[in-house]
């Protein structure tokens, strides 16, 4: 179908599911241009199911199941592996670490994090610093303290001692948990839920595929994205690579159904399934593909909801414009708390979603692009 | 050009909901083109055909977006307003108590609630009031993710002028059906493919997808451009009622140098008024052609236009005139281009 450098997938230990599989993608490392133990993460769950994979020089992981089809169209499902991070930047004299952030993140939710960096010689633990309060001026207590003005301590002496464990340009993110919570263990928190979720899904659903052997209309391409959290480079060359007809970006989308927020500007509600955006700040999603999508989903009764504000984006940016064009469709888990090292979602959404993903895979009716040229001729 | 321009003013098509204006466009470039068509993104993309050997024409893409601006229902509250997200480059001190239509025919005014001044006017202090009481009336009229627009509308002003919406980009569309009739009765060497865009007001996202399907060897896109002749206006040269203004660069831009003085030259030989244009901020179209690919020869044609992006958006017919003028000079000029 495709010529890409190929590879067998190597037995994992366990093949995991549910809230396991999230789990375990979740607490991999995976700061954005460092996704390597994620993707050999995903491509281990995948034994069994592909017999081949592919990676691109972007850090791309690929599964590929095409159609029996002469001439199907290519529809890409796309969820991205990389996590919000920190790199170093600089080490001061004193062991301390400077540090930039990868992917926007607010900068309130960092100061006292656990945090791990992965050095040349393996992972390095630390917490994240900043001036205690006392020592704050008046003004400065008002004010959410800057990135800039934070350190991470990894308990070094001095700049030498820091420099034997890391290195300037060194990535890092939070130390975290999976913690099942609320009625029944509804609700789960992590870091990274942020698009392990979405990955987590995809892997599930293309097992389900394989396992029945649903032989798919169209050719499926599974891409697992590299570095969307820093400006989608990642899907920018796998939409490049297979320019599809069709991209299925699965999320998270940050919400906020909280008290002292306006019901307008709460975005989606954790617990009534997938997310379908109408546009958001990156997209403006198909709206014969939406539309289709969300009419699937009522008449299976798998629950979804619209996207009630126009905020954020994704990798569909990038996909949409691949090429002559794709439509696109954005299926996302209503997050709380994204970003940081506590992103909640509910276990149901994760099953909704799944459910969509496998009806739309099934049932859509994917039609091929008109190929580029002059077009009809009247 | 006065009626054709009404005509394609005259329907709705807010960023990503093109149809309806691609539609009306469809109707009046079918009967000049060879061929049409529509790519995914739904950029409508029309041919005229050259007159030299096959294997010597070359490819020509001119564009002008036919996207407006607009909102997005993204919320129904309990009482039937509507709450909505801004599309494009919307000013809300110009659209704050302004008539909005729906393209289903739902009429209703945009308002700021009440006691925001216009200092803190943000979308989320905004609602469309379409007359409803309840949510559920409001919701059997419109749904979550409809969009609608400032009316659409178009009136003389004086002896040349027309002031309404969306001009952006509506005029430059006007100007290049105009071109694609008049190649349509005498035939340019190389082949012209006439590319209507969408959702250029969100980002200069659609023109790309559409330049890839054609691969152009030149591409010329005509959009509004400022003016420098109101009140406050930033120093800048070019005026209404002084003729097409050849951009050399925008925000997005650097247009080609040669392309840019072979356009001043035809204008010039063919006594075209014409006027040269810098715009310090705003993008075009004429980037993402220019970035397609290996890359493109990349120029633009634009009409000059006050109060862009308003309900009362105003242009000089003979600056349109002039604009297809010295296009169809340049396509059917003896050597156009060097690209």
């Amino acid at each position: 179908m495709y010529k890409t450098a190929e590879f067998a997938p190597e037995r994992p230990g366990r093949l995991l599911e549910g809230t396991e599989l999230v789990r375990e993608l979740s607490l991999a490392f995976g700061p954005s241009g460092s996704e390597r133990a994620v993707t050999d993460l995903i491509a281990g769950q995948l034994y069994g199911t592909a017999e081949r994979l592919s990676r691109d020089r972007a850090g791309n992981l690929f599964a590929l199941y095409p159609s029996a089809a002469k001439n199907a169209p290519t529809v890409m499902i796309c969820a991205h592996t990389d996590e919000v991070g920190f790199m170093i930047d600089d080490i001061s004299s004193d062991g301390f670490l400077r540090f930039r952030s990868l992917g926007g993140m607010d900068p309130r939710v960092l100061c006292g994090r656990h945090v791990v960096f992965m050095g040349a010689g393996g992972p390095v633990r630390g917490v994240i610093g900043a001036k205690p309060v006392h020592l704050q001026s008046a003004d400065e207590r008002q004010k959410a303290t800057k990135e800039n003005d934070m350190y991470v301590d990894i308990g070094a002496a001095s700049a030498e001692d820091a420099g034997r464990c890391v290195a300037v340009g060194d990535s890092g993110t939070f130390v975290s948990d999976f913690v099942l919570f609320g009625e029944g263990g509804g609700l789960m928190k992590c870091k990274a839920l942020d698009d392990r979720l979405g990955c987590a899904a995809m892997i599930e659903t293309l097992r389900r595929l394989v396992r029945g052997r649903r032989r798919p209309k169209a050719n499926l391409v599974f891409a697992f994205t590299s570095r969307e959290e820093i400006g989608n480079s990642g899907a920018v060359m796998a939409a490049n690579r297979f320019l599809p007809d069709y991209g299925i970006v699965l999320e998270t989308t940050a919400i906020a159904d909280l008290p002292d927020v306006p019901e307008n500007s709460r975005v989606a509600d954790v617990g009534r399934g997938g997310v379908i955006s109408i546009a958001d700040r990156g997209t403006i999603y198909d709206a014969e593909f939406t539309r289709g999508a969300l009419a699937l989903a009522a008449k299976k009764g798998i629950p979804a909801q619209v996207k009630r504000y126009v905020s954020g984006g994704n990798d569909s940016r990038n996909i949409q414009r691949s090429g002559t064009g794709a439509r696109d469709l954005v299926i996302s888990a209503a997050t709380r708390y994204l970003h940081s090292a506590s992103c909640v979602a509910s276990v149901a959404d994760y099953a909704s979603i799944r459910e969509l993903l496998f009806a739309i895979l099934t049932e859509y009716d994917f039609k091929r692009k008109e190929a580029s040229g002059a077009g009809s001729v009247r | 050009m006065y009626s054709l321009l009404k005509k394609i003013v005259c329907c709705p098509g807010v960023s990503g909901r093109e149809g309806t204006a691609a539609d009306v466009i469809e109707g009046v470039m079918a009967p000049v083109s060879d061929s049409v068509r529509r790519d995914a993104m739904g950029n409508l993309i029309c041919l005229v055909g050259g007159n030299a050997p096959e294997g010597s024409r070359r490819r020509i893409m001119l564009c002008a977006h036919m996207d407006e601006i607009g909102f997005m229902v993204t919320f129904i509250e309990k009482d039937g307003r509507l709450r909505v997200a801004t599309m494009g480059g919307i000013n809300l001190c110009a659209a704050a108590y302004s008539r909005v239509l729906f393209p289903n025919g739902t009429e209703g005014v945009i308002v700021p609630d009440a006691g925001v001044k216009p200092a803190d006017f943000a979308a989320e202090k905004f609602s469309v009031d379409i007359g409803a009481y309840t949510a559920e009336e409001a919701g059997a009229r419109v749904k979550i993710g409809d969009t609608c627009a400032l009316r659409q509308e178009l009136r003389k002003l004086g002896a040349h002028q027309v002031a309404g919406r969306p001009l952006d980009d509506r005029i430059g569309c006007a100007v290049i059906a105009d071109v694609a009739r008049r190649l349509s009765l005498k035939r340019a060497a190389d082949d012209v493919y006439f590319v209507f865009s969408v959702q250029e007001e969100v980002g200069l996202r659609g023109a790309g997808t559409a330049a890839y399907g054609i691969m152009p060897d030149l591409a010329i896109a005509v959009d509004v451009t400022g003016t420098g002749d109101v009140p406050g206006a930033v120093p800048m040269e070019v005026s209404l009622g002084k003729g097409a203004a050849v951009k050399l660069r925008d925000g997005s831009v650097i247009c080609d140098p040669d392309l840019v003085s072979d356009l001043l030259a035809v204008a010039a030989e063919n006594g075209i008024p014409a006027q040269r244009e810098v715009l310090v901020r705003g993008g075009t179209d004429t980037q993402s052609i220019q970035l397609t690919g290996a890359g493109c020869t990349a120029g633009a044609v634009s009409v000059p236009s006050r109060y862009i992006h308003s309900g009362t958006e105003t242009a000089d017919l003979r600056d349109a005139a002039a604009c297809s003028d010295l296009l169809f000079a340049y396509l059917t000029a003896e050597r156009p281009g060097r690209a």
